[in-house]
């Protein structure tokens, strides 16, 4: 039996579902071409923003036993710089490269992305839902379907062959409104999801441990919550879903895409399993398929809904 | 690089238990617990209400963990401010460790605050009897940390200040290389030193890699990089153009391997991971 572990997202064809997802690595070509050798089969770069941003003070990452938490608060270079960088990203790497972008308002999404666009990337992702940004930019535009209708209609306006992205929050009750909303505005992918906002205290010194207090909580803890808005948003909408959300194993992996997943994204799982997770839960879902006589990754997408 | 069986990824609350004023500058905090740590490797030190900082460890025989921190910047100011009783936080260890060979003779070139990894390094040498050799840079007399403690264990010293007020007026590095050159037991300069160890600055760090890249002589060097997770997963320390993470594959890197990091003396990133080129390469 021949394996067959490539998946198409939109049109854009990756050697197997593994995705970098954004905010993890994604600094420079060279961080993201570690991770290419370390078997990704697509890398999303760490969002990029109109001007530069040094982020939040340390600590702004930490493991608390269940999971990670962070509150990095989308530091990046500024689109300007922003622009080279994914050009270098793109030459560097022979797999797929998505541009990542954020911004307060949604005319200043659609300012960025228009310079993003410029360098070429097959996709560009609207991370309209970091949870760590909220004193400045005010509310994150993925708690509202109309604001996430305004955001993907802009960008999609201008987006011409690039695929638009976008990265939904299960901060909200309504992931499938708004998942529903992106694809009646013209979104060629859901990724699902960004991390769960949360609060963690010392007691030793009674005190958040993170400068922000708030932080996006990713890795095992999370999972069973992303993974519940994958199956509800397979349900709701045609177009394709990056399931990400606490995938460190292969077993992981499946679960996404029982759930109707088309690629997984992983980020923290490389602080659990390395940076070779990559090529681990590619090695993993290769020999599920072999056991239980799989030919694709295709066949077995969306099988828990039967 | 063994890595240390025991990690806390979440900060572990510790209170201070001694503060040691070394110098106008520098002050040694005690910890009243067996952190884990090896030569090399670093801890993530959160200062609560400051800021998070990694720091090298050092887990001194009879003294227990302590770290040496210089009052340069706003929190390290901060935790200069702080007293016995007060509580810290900290990550860790992190990062790859040094490597000593079984016997013979080493030396460690130490810049500045290079002498917190390196002086845990002769601590660990000298167990194993080797042969140590310090080239400590310091900008005067007072500013020459654990000059006492090296001597104890048995470390030939050789000081340099740029005042002149203890040693050789000048930098270490002119010195290592007054030794390396000087040196005519052997025939060529390769057979001095079994193995080179170097912490700084990365000029100085630098003109030691180059000095032993042309002597043949294997080395080790600590590469500091700005770093937010510190256990591999922000990319924010990752090299050019091969992308090792500096809290993982570094900092400690072995002389061939930083053969591949063309960004060595010449830029870093910030924080926003924008590039920095350094004041000595600004063409």
């Amino acid at each position: 039996m021949s394996i067959n572990l490539s998946t198409t997202l939109a049109g854009i064809t990756l050697q197997n579902p593994t995705i970098l997802a954004s905010g993890v690595m994604g600094v420079s070509a060279a961080s993201m071409k570690f991770v290419q050798e370390n078997g990704a089969g697509a890398v999303t770069c760490k969002s990029i923003g109109h001007e530069e941003r040094v982020g939040h003070h340390n600590p702004t990452v930490y493991s608390w036993g269940q999971g990670v938490t962070n509150a990095v608060g989308l530091s990046n270079p500024g689109v300007d710089a922003g622009v080279p960088l994914l050009s270098d990203m793109i030459k560097t790497l022979a797999i797929p490269v998505i541009a990542s972008c954020f911004a307060d308002t949604v005319d200043n999404l659609a300012r960025v992305a228009e310079k993003l666009l410029a360098a070429k990337p097959v996709a560009i992702e609207l991370n309209l839902s970091c949870p760590n940004t909220e004193s400045d930019f005010g509310l994150m535009f993925a708690l509202d379907p109309e604001a996430t209708t305004r955001a993907v209609t802009q960008v999609k306006k201008i987006a011409g062959d690039t695929k638009v992205f976008v990265k939904l929050t299960p901060d909200g009750s309504n992931i499938v409104d708004v998942g529903k909303a992106a694809e009646a505005a013209g979104a060629d992918v859901l990724t699902a999801t960004n991390t769960l906002s949360g609060l963690i205290i010392d007691i030793h010194t009674k005190r958040p441990i993170l400068t922000n207090k708030y932080g996006g909580l990713s890795g095992p803890a999370i999972k069973p919550v992303s993974l519940r808005a994958v199956y509800n948003l397979y349900k709701a909408v045609k177009i394709p879903i990056i399931g990400t959300g606490g995938i460190n194993t292969s077993e992981d992996a499946i679960e996404y895409i029982m759930a109707g997943a088309t690629a997984v994204g992983i980020g923290s799982g490389i602080y659990y399993e390395g940076i070779d997770v990559f090529k681990k839960v590619t090695s993993g879902i290769q020999s599920f398929m072999e056991k239980e006589g799989y030919e694709s990754i295709e066949a077995m997408r969306g099988i828990a809904h039967t | 690089m063994i890595k240390s069986m025991e990690v806390y990824d979440k900060p572990l609350a510790l209170q201070i238990k001694q503060i040691i004023t070394e110098n106008d500058r520098v002050k040694t905090f005690v910890f009243d617990y067996d952190f884990p740590g090896e030569p090399g490797q670093f801890v993530m030190c959160w200062i609560p209400g400051f800021d998070e900082k990694p720091f090298g460890i050092i887990r001194k025989n009879g003294g227990g963990f302590m770290i040496s921190v210089a009052a340069v910047g706003e929190s390290t100011q901060a935790l200069h401010m702080m007293e016995v009783g007060d509580i810290l936080g900290f990550r860790g260890p992190y990062g790859s460790t040094f490597s000593l060979p079984e016997k013979g003779i080493i030396a460690l070139i130490a810049g500045g605050y290079g002498m917190v990894p390196l002086s845990y390094l002769a601590q660990e040498a000298r167990k194993k009897n080797i042969e140590v050799h310090l080239f400590i840079g310091a900008r005067n007399s007072k500013e020459l940390l654990f000059k006492t403690w090296m001597e104890e264990i048995g470390v030939k010293l050789h000081i340099a200040t740029d005042d002149g007020s203890e040693g050789y007026k000048g930098f270490n590095v002119e010195l290592f290389m007054k030794h390396v050159t000087g040196n005519t037991k052997h025939d060529s300069a390769d057979k001095n030193f079994d193995k080179v160890y170097t912490v700084g600055p990365e000029i100085m760090e630098l003109k030691i890699a180059e000095i032993c890249w042309k002597n043949n002589t294997p080395f080790e060097v600590s590469l500091e990089r700005y770093m937010k997770c510190g256990f591999g997963i922000c990319g924010q320390c990752s090299v050019d153009p091969v992308g090792w993470r500096m809290c993982v594959e570094g900092p400690v890197i072995d002389g061939e391997k930083l053969k591949e990091i063309t960004e060595f003396g010449k830029y870093h990133r910030t924080a926003s991971g924008k590039i920095d080129k350094y004041p000595w390469n600004m063409s």
